[in-house]
């Protein structure tokens, strides 16, 4: 195997990975692309019969879609917003202070990653069915909430811990006092970073499903919930191809800009490898 | 750092940790309450159950007995473990070669193949269900294509138990194949160079020199899948068949559906029991790579 490295010959292995990936992986996809642009399609045509925008019209002007595009939106920001309100200051204690219990009490965010998540949905469901959180838009915003507290702490502990100390002690020393130096100093260079984290949990809440749909349905309806309806009764196929291509676009932003952090090894060492 | 921690005086220290404290006290109690508390409060709901009068409640495992005498919640127990079971031998047949494939090859083609293998991450599970069906399904496009060279149609795997597994597998690619990555990158150049020296052929290195360094990594990824498929909902729910159903899907519906949310924490707290191994596992190798 160390010999590729050396000799040059054609690589038939990564050739056959290549092709093989690419009919698994991207296939699938051009062809849900496709049926989203395309007018008519009867079996057994190998190629669509007539392209156009006709569904594009036709989905953009159901109420239904709107309203969960609209739903969606709003939760992931709601949820997104509160999760750095209370995770980043917390992300800073971690990283800078010492406190009793310090270590337990950050590695307690595992917790929700030791059970089925399913199960542990079901679980927490129960207790909302107490306090009648169930079917309410904050019952979603609460358990989405939880599902971004591991990524939004963790990863910007890393950040505030990669940022260098004695830049923080030069400013103090000439003066500058807690606020300036964490505005100054230590934000522009753990920025980055914590801008990842908030995309990502972001973009992770936008395409949460299973809480929504085990909490929230039918009164809370997000697009990959509206998405399960159509693929479950809706007759026209070009419909769920539209909303797929929709649906895709917030995934699409966030492969631009976490390709890099996804690639580099610290990130599959986040999921313990 | 040392000398500013030293050079505190006592009061700032305890003030310090107290401000600490109120930093992380609501996500903490986050945890404690949409965590550890649900899973505490389901045990203690499922074996204490209302009495008949409807006044306090006692010990019983009524709901176990019932989970684990009926056939139909047996059936779904065993597709869910059959599942889970086929997806991570099958993630590891696929994915073990791939990494070891994008460890010790450099240039275009293994980035291309690289960023094919996380392109799923990318890819929310629900467009995933649809394309699936789209090409996998009645008349799909695999369909198309067999019709048109004049072969037979396929018995499509939707809606019968293979539909969750290839869905979970596509799925679970890229983390599959960054955690093996990962722990291949553990692998010197230099001890597979050695062994190769002394004749080790290609199956002897992997098995002598790669396998036993990689073991853990191997042992993480399954910990994983075996975490995210046993108790997964949407994949099943779209691509799987009615009955038997995945125990992600049975919880739904047993909840929603049926109104039963009782039987429902039963069946989560059994999904429970069944992953507490890979959970503490996969808890502690995670746990073990990262410090406060």
């Amino acid at each position: 195997m160390a010999r590729v490295l050396v000799e040059k010959r054609i690589d038939w292995i990564g050739i056959f990975f290549a092709v093989a990936l690419t009919i698994v992986i991207v296939v699938p996809l051009l062809v849900v692309g496709t049926w989203a642009f395309t007018n008519v399609w009867r079996y057994p045509s190998v190629i669509p019969q007539e392209f156009g925008l006709k569904f594009w019209q036709q989905t953009l002007a159901r109420a239904d879609v709107w309203s969960s595009i609209t739903m969606s939106l709003s939760l992931a920001t709601v949820v997104t917003l509160l999760s750095a309100l209370i995770c980043l200051p917390a992300a800073y204690a971690f990283a800078r202070m010492d406190f009793p219990g310090r270590n337990i009490l950050f590695f307690s965010f595992l917790a929700g990653h030791a059970f089925p998540k399913f199960g542990l949905l079901v679980a927490i469901a129960g207790i909302f069915l107490s306090l009648n959180l169930i079917g309410t838009f904050w019952g979603v915003v609460l358990i989405q909430l939880v599902g971004t507290l591991l990524f939004m702490i963790w990863i910007p502990v890393a950040a505030f811990q990669s940022v260098d100390r004695r830049m923080e002690e030069a400013a103090r020393d000439v003066g500058a006092g807690p606020f300036r130096v964490f505005w100054s100093i230590t934000l522009p260079q753990a920025g980055p970073t914590i801008a990842a984290a908030i995309l990502l949990s972001f973009v992770g809440t936008f395409y949460e499903t299973e809480g929504a749909w085990l909490i929230g349905a039918p009164q809370i309806r997000t697009l990959p919930v509206l998405m399960i309806s159509f693929i479950n009764n809706q007759p026209v196929i070009q419909y769920g191809a539209v909303l797929s291509v929709l649906l895709w676009v917030p995934s699409f932003i966030a492969l631009l800009f976490a390709r890099r952090v996804i690639s580099s090894g610290s990130f599959a060492r986040g999921f313990g490898a | 750092m040392t000398l500013g921690a030293t050079s505190d005086i006592v009061g700032t220290k305890t003030r310090r940790g107290l401000t600490g404290l109120l930093l992380v006290a609501v996500p903490v109690f986050l945890v404690g309450w949409m965590i550890i508390w649900p899973i505490i409060s389901a045990i203690g709901r499922t074996i204490w159950l209302p009495n008949d009068g409807g006044t306090g409640r006692s010990f019983s495992l009524e709901t176990y007995i019932f989970f684990f005498t009926d056939q139909y919640s047996l059936n779904n127990l065993s597709v869910t473990l059959w599942t889970t079971g086929i997806c991570a031998l099958l993630l590891v047949l696929i994915c073990l070669p791939i990494a070891l494939y994008l460890r010790f090859a450099t240039g275009r083609l293994a980035a291309y193949v690289q960023g094919l293998a996380i392109f799923p991450m990318f890819v929310p599970s629900i467009i995933l269900s649809y394309a699936i069906i789209r090409v996998l399904g009645p008349n799909g496009t695999v369909d198309l294509l067999l019709n048109s060279v004049g072969l037979p149609h396929i018995r499509s795997p939707y809606l019968t138990p293979w539909g969750p597994v290839i869905g979970l597998v596509w799925d679970n690619i890229p983390l599959t194949v960054l955690i093996l990555l990962a722990g291949l990158g553990s692998v010197s150049n230099q001890s597979i160079e050695a062994a190769r020296d002394v004749g080790a052929g290609r199956l002897a290195v992997l098995w002598h020199i790669i396998l036993p360094r990689i073991s853990n990594s191997i042992l993480v990824a399954v910990s994983f899948t075996v975490l995210g498929i046993f108790s997964a909902f949407t994949l099943p729910y779209v691509l799987g068949p009615a009955a038997p159903e995945m125990m992600g899907p049975f919880m739904q519906r047993t909840f929603r559906d049926l109104n039963d949310p009782t039987n429902a924490i039963t069946q989560a707290v059994i999904a429970f029991c069944f992953c507490i191994v890979f959970g503490l596992f996969y808890v502690r190798s995670v746990a073990k790579n990262r410090n406060p």
